[in-house]
């Protein structure tokens, strides 16, 4: 697995007191890496300032 | 094949509560076929991880009693069917649920229930923790898998194990096994369906449906299970109507968008007989008078993984109380989620979403030309069973394909059968419609499956 990824993951994982299953990160490495190189063409798409996130609505119903 | 040639665990509900109205057939004897069924090939397709054979009985008795007391419920009464596991069932919470409590009986469950349908037991799905089950078979061809991750309620009503499920789909989980298996499935539009009692993946992408081996049975259960409720905030109130108006045999006029520019996309990807299949399908509504329009969705290609953003970011929040658990003794694909979850920030998520409104938006614009979008279901035919790992459908989850889409923007989308590979397996179209529009959905399978009847078609087990 990509060092910087696999540091990343096992600084979140211990920022929440996890610790992975013997043999994960080399079993899972394959999708990991798919899921992050594809994660960064989420961003490639230009939405400005467009108020597209989840929007906050006051009512009650 | 006429209905009084049919073994009866091969009726559709539709014949079956033809005649059970008429009081030709009796809910025991029906349930009784199912189980003698059951008892014949389970131990071959592996559907059922809780045969409920008692309860199904004694449910069938009383729909027999009322029955016979001019008291028919409807044209679920005395039908049986049975559920994925991830919902729950009173006395039988749902097995994936390794660390949180049940309710009950499920929402959708209780009102199939409501409606005199007979519960015959619990389904496989993958990804159950403990200690592992056999793996359904495809009935077509043991030697492949039945998709998953509504795996047993793929090959149960395929194998005539029980005449209607429920599934759950949160990126596909309805429509490929549907696909797989030969059947037809319904991923009605989010909100349409209670998700009370649904062990959740994902909150805001999980939807729970019927499958069912002909359109006009999933407008059937869709009755009974559609409406709002109190006990699920994301439910609708937006008003349900009879689903059975939509089985007419009409597309004339019908105007069907098909999204080529992102079926070519997908293409390299995709089996070659599988576009070839959706193809005839799409000149066959044509043929029965549909327009067929080309039309441009720009973001859908990042549809999918946004869905899988949102499906591990919230798959992570849901489970971050067990999540030592889980990674100790969980299944493989639920301990990969978590990974995933845990590599994406906030901005990830919330890039998702905006990608997701966006999605929406243009939709929204296309379907001011269109009535429904008409596309492939699947990368190919069911793949054997020795060439599937354990976490394979996570690589289908991130990278552009034709179900994540429609979980993302929670549009209902229907899984109808539309030929077979070279090799006797099933191929099936999507069809996808406006929110809360399942009836144009239906009746466009319902025209398209009378057309060509590959329903009638059963696997040899």
């Amino acid at each position: 697995m990509d060092k910087l990824i696999e540091a990343n993951l096992m600084a979140v994982l211990r920022r929440e007191g996890l610790e992975p299953q013997s043999g994960d990160l080399e079993q899972f490495s394959e999708i990991i890496e798919l899921y992050m190189e594809n994660l960064c063409q989420l961003h490639s798409v230009n939405l400005g300032s467009e108020e597209l996130g989840p929007v906050f609505r006051p009512e009650w119903k | 094949m006429g209905v009084a040639e049919k073994p009866l665990y091969y009726l559709t509900i539709h014949e079956a509560q033809q005649l059970i109205r008429e009081r030709k057939l009796s809910p025991v004897e029906l349930t009784q076929a199912v189980l003698d069924r059951i008892a014949a090939v389970d131990g071959k397709l592996h559907a059922y991880i809780n045969l409920m054979a008692d309860g199904a009985l004694a449910a069938a008795r009383v729909a027999e009693a009322e029955i016979a007391k001019s008291r028919w419920r409807g044209p679920l009464h005395g039908i049986p069917f049975a559920v994925k596991d991830q919902l729950d069932v009173e006395g039988a919470p749902a097995r994936v649920r390794q660390f949180t409590q049940g309710v009950g009986d499920a929402t959708p469950v209780r009102k199939l229930r409501e409606a005199g349908a007979v519960l015959m037991g619990k389904l496989h799905m993958s990804s159950m923790p403990g200690a592992p089950l056999p793996l359904p078979r495809n009935p077509w061809n043991t030697d492949h898998i039945t998709g998953g991750s509504s795996t047993g309620s793929g090959a149960a009503v395929a194998g005539g194990l029980c005449l209607g499920s429920l599934g759950e789909d949160t990126a596909g989980s309805i429509r490929n096994p549907s696909a797989f298996c030969g059947i037809a499935g319904l991923k009605a539009t989010y909100g349409r369906v209670s998700r009370h009692g649904l062990a959740p993946l994902s909150w805001s992408l999980d939807h729970c449906g019927p499958m069912a081996r002909a359109v006009e049975d999933l407008a059937h259960m869709l009755n009974a299970l559609a409406g709002f409720d109190p006990k699920d905030p994301t439910s609708s109130a937006q008003p349900s109507v009879d689903y059975t108006s939509a089985l007419r045999e009409d597309v004339k006029g019908m105007v069907v968008g098909v999204p080529r520019d992102y079926i070519d996309e997908c293409a390299p990807r995709t089996d070659p007989i599988v576009l070839r299949r959706v193809d005839e399908a799409i000149d066959q509504l044509k043929a029965l008078g549909a327009r067929i329009e080309a039309v441009k969705v720009p973001t859908l290609h990042l549809a999918t993984i946004a869905n899988a953003v949102i499906y591990y970011n919230e798959f992570w929040a849901a489970n971050r109380g067990d999540a030592a658990a889980v990674l100790q003794t969980g299944a493989a694909q639920r301990r990969a989620r978590i990974y995933l979850g845990l590599l994406t920030n906030s901005s990830d998520y919330i890039q998702a979403q905006r990608i997701r409104s966006r999605c929406r938006a243009e939709l929204a614009q296309v379907f001011e030309k269109v009535d429904c979008l008409a596309l492939p279901n699947q990368n190919g035919p069911a793949p054997r069973v020795e060439d599937v790992g354990p976490i394979d459908t996570l690589f289908k989850h991130v990278v552009p394909e034709f179900h994540g889409p429609f979980n993302l923007t929670g549009l209902p989308t229907l899984s109808v059968p539309c030929g077979f590979s070279e090799n006797n397996l099933p191929i099936a179209l999507q069809i996808v419609g406006k929110p809360f529009d399942e009836v144009t959905v239906l009746r466009a399978g319902y025209t398209y499956q009378q057309q060509m009847k590959w329903y009638e078609k059963r696997p040899a087990i």
